[in-house]
């Protein structure tokens, strides 16, 4: 029987060189593709692949809350996240999430096979930066906070976070209710809810705060960019 | 007619998307790839191809830096830029660096057999995300 995985990016040309990869190997097949992580959660829901692809920089829903919103459905869903960056917060969030594997674009040619073979034989794939991170007690929450971190903000709830991020991306509240299917005052009572958890006043804050959060993600002009920094793809 | 593409992107996983699309076009080859822009500027000038398939940002040099390196060496070759950057500014910027198409990686799918086909033949080819224009000269 064929492995079977989902492939989930935003832009077609990326899961189009994804496929391609993928398809060459011997006895995996994709069973399906999305364009954002809703319809992510909606495909994986329906057809129920075996291992699912997604990318972290999505627009409606970003990968990490699809993998949160899959494994709180199934916990036995094997997700491998793909990201532009593996900057610690990212990660960490990558494995609170659940994800199963952590493979960098600018890597994915190199090591999103291995990753799916990891993942089908129940093992766990990551670069070696999140191996680094683990090794050193990345994961011991209690002391790397203490020791290293600011206080930070107070944690929005899964509807919360998805409702900040599609209105950091500019949607309205009545696009959001329509989005969510939801009504525009219940959209406009969790907007107040999370502008009043985080203290903020406009907008502006919240769309700084996606920003920071890796809730949204945005893309540079070169001029803006460190000449060795890795840009989106 | 046939056509020899050269693909720039720091991203395999995007220049073999790009790739799988122009396979399927007739006639059409890609005779290279490069990861960034002093090796595209290299390959374009080991090379020669028809059509430069150029990404904006990449490490080392970023496409319009190259482009323009390009548009001096060999003014006959076409660029087209395959961008993730959906901005007016930005596409006036790679037309001003001598680039004859521009399009937005989202949407590449949809446009770039097209744009390769007009850059090919001299000319101009631009769309942002909503398919704005689309000329010639």
């Amino acid at each position: 029987m064929k492995l079977r995985i989902l492939v989930a990016d935003d832009h077609e040309i990326v899961r189009r060189g994804l496929c391609s990869l993928l398809q060459k190997h011997e006895g995996w097949e994709i069973c399906g593709e999305a364009s954002d992580g809703r319809d992510a959660v909606e495909k994986a829901k329906q057809l129920k692949p075996d291992v699912v692809i997604l990318d972290v920089g999505m627009p409606n829903l970003n990968g990490l809350d699809a993998t949160r919103q899959l494994m709180q459905h199934d916990p036995n869903f094997k997700i491998i996240v793909l990201t532009i960056t593996d900057s610690d917060q990212v990660i960490r969030e990558a494995l609170d999430s659940g994800a199963r594997g952590f493979v960098l674009k600018s890597d994915a040619a190199r090591d999103l096979v291995s990753a799916v073979e990891a993942l089908q034989h129940k093992r766990m794939f990551f670069t070696p930066r999140v191996n680094d991170l683990v090794l050193a007690g990345f994961l011991d929450k209690g002391h790397a906070i203490s020791r290293n971190e600011p206080p930070s903000l107070p944690t929005l709830t899964a509807r919360e976070r998805e409702i900040t991020q599609l209105l950091a991306e500019g949607k309205s509240s009545k696009e959001v209710a329509s989005l969510l299917n939801l009504s525009t005052k219940t959209v406009e009572t969790h907007r107040s809810n999370i502008m009043r958890k985080l203290s903020f006043h406009s907008i502006r804050d919240l769309v700084v705060y996606a920003i920071k959060n890796n809730i949204i993600q945005i893309d540079l002009p070169p001029q803006m960019k460190n000449p060795t920094g890795s840009p989106a793809a | 007619m046939a056509i020899r593409i050269l693909l720039v992107d720091d991203h395999p996983i995007v220049r073999q998307g790009l790739k799988t699309l122009l396979a399927g076009h007739p006639g059409w080859e890609v005779i290279g790839e490069a990861s960034d822009g002093m090796e595209a500027v290299d390959k374009a000038d080991s090379l020669r191809p028809d059509v430069m398939v150029l990404d904006v940002t990449m490490p080392r040099m970023n496409g319009l830096e190259a482009c323009r390196l390009i548009r001096r060496k060999a003014p006959g070759m076409e660029i087209l830029f395959v961008t993730q950057h959906d901005s007016p500014q930005m596409m006036r910027e790679a037309l001003e660096a001598g680039a004859r198409g521009y399009v937005v990686k989202s949407n590449a799918a949809r446009d770039l057999l097209e744009a390769v086909e007009a850059v090919s033949q001299h000319r101009v080819f631009t769309a942002l995300n909503r398919r704005d224009s689309v000329s010639s000269c």
